[in-house]
């Protein structure tokens, strides 16, 4: 019997895994001509199985296939079993979701900062694969360098790296430290994906900068 | 949401052949419609199929669920129920019954000969059984694209479809031709209508104008509702085609969930409090009269005291005349659901009571300005008050009055008010003025605390 569920449910084949840390990896699969905006998130699980785990589109909007950043989590139900898969294997999706977008409008007008923790990097991989011409900074938070997940993407004069466990990055500390040390431009749209004390944190900065809750945008992923 | 889908299920299932049974004991075929927005709701079902199934051990029993049914539930479900199917399969239904082996005259092609059954049972192209002579629910929406964090409903119902709007404004039209005085227009997300069908299908704004007309042109006195509407998707325009529309009542249910930004961020809800404020002031500025509800979550994952305090402070600042507030509690399939509940059930209790307790406070003031004034009601029936009648305003507010005309029910009366409670008001019947739609006295903006 279909239901509601299964009717947006697809079923894409897997292209490869690519490994980036011990417990990162990046899952490449058929696009099926998906349409998404960057920043969207689709719902991932393995066949047969009706446990689904959300995951922010890493690839960009024009790239032909379709990428997703995975952080392997102790006893998850899906990043462990997504982390063994083949080149040829099946992988169910639903989506494209969310609202965590760039408008046409703001694209032509304003500078962003982007602003993750971790692998909440993976919607802004996304957002400059996709648009060449923006205007940007990323901000991106881990404890090691080995964590800066696809930094050859970026612009390295736009690319900012805070380690808080090896003074290899740009910038030894949090991320935050580097919104409370720094001067920001209080045009700027801010952008902010990763975990939630991350993005409350990061928002009180911003308030006492001067920044209206209508530039900050958020995606909690816990 | 679910009121209405029974409403079409039972228009099926009667057509069946069978017929209402007069109680849960005596009935042949027993269903539910589950709500997976709360866990609590999902634990009833469990519950109540526990109960059938003993029944089951002693008589020919058919049970079925439908609904809002996760996939996780659905497995379960499965196990338990005879039948378990989604709204939008009730064309198999009676299918499904058969097989069941239930006896039933019933058969699609002796109905329908020659159509097809997909045209035939869509299911919103299902006449409903309106379970009264003078409210109905009309669903113009299905499904969800907003993904709460605190809501499993996307997973269960779907992405968001809109009904034609054409079939919809046809239903409203049957409905007041045939004297009915209360529609509410159902969704999850009401505002979003159209939204799916961009180019192809009206805005919710201009869905409500055409409604607003065609009542308002009927001649009929009939007050239309919406619920809910979902802030990201609230426009200026909804608000200005409410307050040009005569039969568009004036009672905006408006969720609110949390008054904190950070909150709001955890849950996904896609707006801040300064949009939700912007909102509530086009209300106040457009309709001035109108009276405002809410829904509102305590002790979500992580809810710190200043967090809640910040909720406090939004009721205190809206002054809402009713607001459905719940204890936060993880729905398996939602995205919080994964993460920690860790505000104790004791700490949500108690900010449940504060919350209701500043919504007594501003719901009594606003209350006592009706003192005194004369109100147009809808009669509902009979009320708990041994000898009172029970009806609710324009805005949905409670009003009893000393009365044992059953014949009331279901018409318009006015009613002076004498005395106030947070959640009801009390009046004398003012007589002779059933059905009169000239002498209601509109309490206006000087009037609103």
């Amino acid at each position: 019997m279909d239901t509601a569920v299964n009717q947006q449910l697809k079923t894409t084949t897997i292209k490869e895994i690519k490994k980036l840390t011990e417990s990162t990896f990046i899952v490449r699969m058929d696009r099926l001509d998906l349409d998404f905006r960057a920043g969207q998130y689709l719902r991932v699980g393995l066949p047969n199985s009706i446990q689904m785990r959300e995951y922010s589109i890493y690839s960009g909007e024009n790239d032909d296939y379709l990428e997703i950043l995975v952080k392997e989590i102790l006893d998850g139900e899906v990043s462990q079993k997504l982390c063994h898969l083949k080149p040829g294997d099946a992988l169910n999706f639903e989506g494209p979701f969310g609202f965590f977008g760039i408008s046409e409008k703001d694209l032509q007008e304003k500078k962003f900062l982007f602003v993750a923790s971790g692998t909440g990097v993976a919607p802004f991989h996304s957002f400059v694969r996709s648009y060449k011409n923006m205007d940007y900074f990323v901000l991106h938070g881990v404890r090691t360098v080995e964590e800066a997940y696809g930094r050859q993407t970026y612009n390295q004069d736009r690319y900012f790296l805070c380690t808080t466990k090896d003074k290899a990055g740009s910038f030894n500390g949090r991320v935050t430290d580097f919104l409370i040390k720094n001067r920001l431009d209080p045009e700027m749209l801010v952008y902010l994906c990763g975990n939630s004390n991350m993005i409350y944190d990061a928002y009180e900065i911003l308030q006492t900068k001067g920044f209206s809750r209508d530039q900050i945008f958020t995606e909690a992923y816990f | 949401m679910n009121q209405s889908d029974s409403e079409r299920i039972s228009h099926v299932i009667e057509e069946m052949g069978y017929r209402k049974a007069v109680s849960e004991e005596e009935a042949d075929l027993l269903g539910v419609l589950s709500c997976s927005v709360r866990q609590k709701s999902i634990d009833k079902v469990y519950s109540r199929i526990a109960k059938w199934n003993k029944w089951k051990r002693k008589k020919s029993l058919v049970t079925f669920v439908s609904g809002c049914v996760l996939p996780a539930d659905k497995e379960k479900f499965l196990k338990l129920f005879d039948i378990v199917f989604q709204p939008s399969e009730i064309k198999q239904l009676p299918e499904m019954l058969s097989q069941y082996g239930v006896a039933s005259s019933y058969s699609v092609e002796q109905l329908y000969p020659g159509l097809e059954k997909r045209e035939i049972f869509d299911f919103w192209q299902v006449d409903p059984d309106y379970q009264s002579g003078f409210y109905a629910y009309v669903p113009i929406q299905n499904g969800c694209d907003k993904f709460c964090s605190f809501c499993a409903v996307p997973y269960t119902r779907g992405r968001e479809v809109s009904r034609s709007s054409g079939e919809i404004v046809e239903e409203i039209r049957q409905l007041v031709n045939n004297g009915y005085k209360s529609i509410t227009l159902l969704g999850q997300n009401v505002n979003s209508y159209g939204l799916d069908k961009k180019g192809e299908e009206i805005s919710f704004a201009e869905l409500l104008r055409k409604i607003g007309r065609v009542t308002d042109e009927s001649g009929k006195e009939c007050w239309i509702y919406f619920t809910s509407p979902h802030p990201r998707d609230m426009t200026d325009e909804v608000i200005e085609v409410i307050s040009q529309h005569k039969s568009l009542a004036k009672q905006i249910h408006l969720p609110l969930q949390s008054g904190d930004e950070r909150v709001l961020m955890r849950m996904k809800r896609n707006h801040s409090v300064e949009k939700y404020r912007s909102i509530v002031d086009s209300i106040h500025k457009l309709i001035p009269e109108a009276t405002l509800f809410t829904d509102i979550i305590v002790g979500f994952s992580g809810e710190t005291e200043a967090q809640f305090e910040n909720t406090r402070k939004a009721m205190h600042e809206f002054k809402y005349n009713m607001a459905y507030i719940a204890k936060y509690s993880p729905r398996p399939g939602a995205l919080s659901a994964r993460w920690e509940d860790d505000i104790s059930n004791d700490i949500k209790k108690k900010r449940l009571e504060i919350l209701t307790d500043e919504l007594k406070k501003h719901s009594f003031e606003y209350n006592k300005t009706l003192i005194g004034k004369t109100l147009r009601l809808l009669v509902y029936g009979a009320d708990k008050k041994q000898g009172y009648m029970t009806g609710l305003t324009e805005g949905k507010l409670t009003v009893r009055f000393p009365s044992t005309e059953y014949s009331l029910k279901g018409s318009f009366v006015d009613v002076k008010i004498s005395s106030v409670t947070p959640f009801a008001m009390e009046g004398e019947l003012i007589p002779d003025n059933t059905q009169k739609a000239e002498n209601i006295i509109s309490y206006g903006a000087e009037d609103c605390i």
